[in-house]
């Protein structure tokens, strides 16, 4: 199975490029954005078969970006990251229209496994 | 509960919520930094000479992210503890520090900037007998009620001041402001304002909006 191009959006830099760094020694095209808005352009720009979404983030936040691109490219799947304790933020996500959600700090074998399900979904 | 109490529980859950949903960051940042090595020294043993850059960045990210985590976990540690005396002698450039410290990662998701105003003396120290839970309440409300209104890209000053017998607290804001007027009213009408009378009187203070800055004005007794 060709792996996906993907799309990690998280304000946590160290985070972002390290995740980004791990996806891309396994074979994963990985593109990157610290911000909602960046995040937003990219999108448009590259067209990413999935999209990895930190919810917490300054400025524009993970739901309004997931409203976004439900509205603008609803077929590109999007998984949420939560810090969040319980699990309000990932079920307001998947209301919002996102595939699923991981809380941090995640297991990277398990966000491979639901991005390629998202993707031949 | 009374209404009071349960104002501080959701005060110290806010608190709490929002330090540890940074530690969480920090802890993934930890975890996929020493994924990484076990990646790289998983692809053959010469690959530990040829990524050997990448090996020492995902130390020194891991050595950085404990730093952070410690100053994180102090922080919560010294807010746990503010509750241990319901009245204390406590200095208040301490509390408007520390305050700002815990109040950080809300202002960073506004695109906001907090800090002490650099005229602020903190090796003067101003001694106060209070409560110290229902100051930082108090504190914790003025940055929150200015963060709700203030536009993405600004900043709030917070500094101590002495008054005759009285101690204040003054949060500026500053910033692309393009009505003041308009940011003052905004504060005055907000739900928190009532709210905030509410607490600074608990403590036997009060609490004026400073139209000028825009700003509030937290004024408290020495004793």
């Amino acid at each position: 199975m060709t792996k996906p191009k993907l799309l990690l959006v998280d304000d946590e830099e160290e985070f972002v490029d390290t995740l980004a760094e791990r996806l891309h020694l396994r074979g994963f095209q990985v593109l990157t954005a610290t911000d909602g808005e960046g995040a937003l352009r990219l999108i448009e720009k590259e067209l990413p078969q999935v999209v990895v979404l930190d919810v917490m983030m300054p400025g524009l936040g993970g739901l309004e970006v997931l409203q976004q691109i439900k509205t603008r490219t609803p077929r590109i799947p999007v998984i949420l990251l939560t810090g969040h304790g319980s699990t309000a933020d990932g079920i307001e996500g998947m209301r919002l229209g996102a595939y699923d959600y991981l809380v941090k700090p995640i297991n990277i074998d398990e966000l491979i496994k639901k991005m390629l399900e998202a993707v031949s979904t | 509960m009374k209404a009071s109490e349960e104002k501080k529980v959701a005060f110290f859950g806010k608190i709490t919520a929002g330090i540890t949903h940074e530690m969480k960051n920090v802890l993934a940042i930890i975890k996929e930094s020493s994924g990484l090595m076990e990646d790289i020294m998983s692809l053959s043993p010469e690959a530990l000479i040829s990524y050997q850059e990448k090996f020492k960045n995902s130390l020194s990210k891991i050595k950085d992210q404990i730093n952070r985590g410690v100053e994180l976990t102090d922080r919560l540690n010294k807010f746990a503890h503010s509750s241990d005396e319901t009245i204390a002698k406590i200095d208040l450039n301490e509390i408007v520090e520390q305050l700002i410290k815990l109040s950080q990662r809300f202002a960073r998701l506004k695109n906001v900037v907090l800090k002490t105003d650099p005229r602020q003396r903190s090796d003067q120290p101003v001694i106060i007998e209070t409560f110290p839970v229902q100051l930082q309440m108090a504190l914790f409300a003025c940055i929150d009620s200015c963060l709700n209104v203030i536009p993405s890209g600004s900043e709030i000053f917070i500094r101590s001041h002495k008054k005759g017998e009285k101690y204040a607290v003054h949060v500026a804001c500053e910033g692309n402001i393009s009505s003041q007027t308009d940011l003052a009213r905004r504060i005055l009408t907000s739900d928190q304002w009532p709210e905030l009378e509410g607490i600074v009187a608990a403590l036997g203070g009060s609490v004026e909006l400073d139209s000028s800055g825009p700003g509030i004005w937290l004024f408290l007794s020495k004793e």
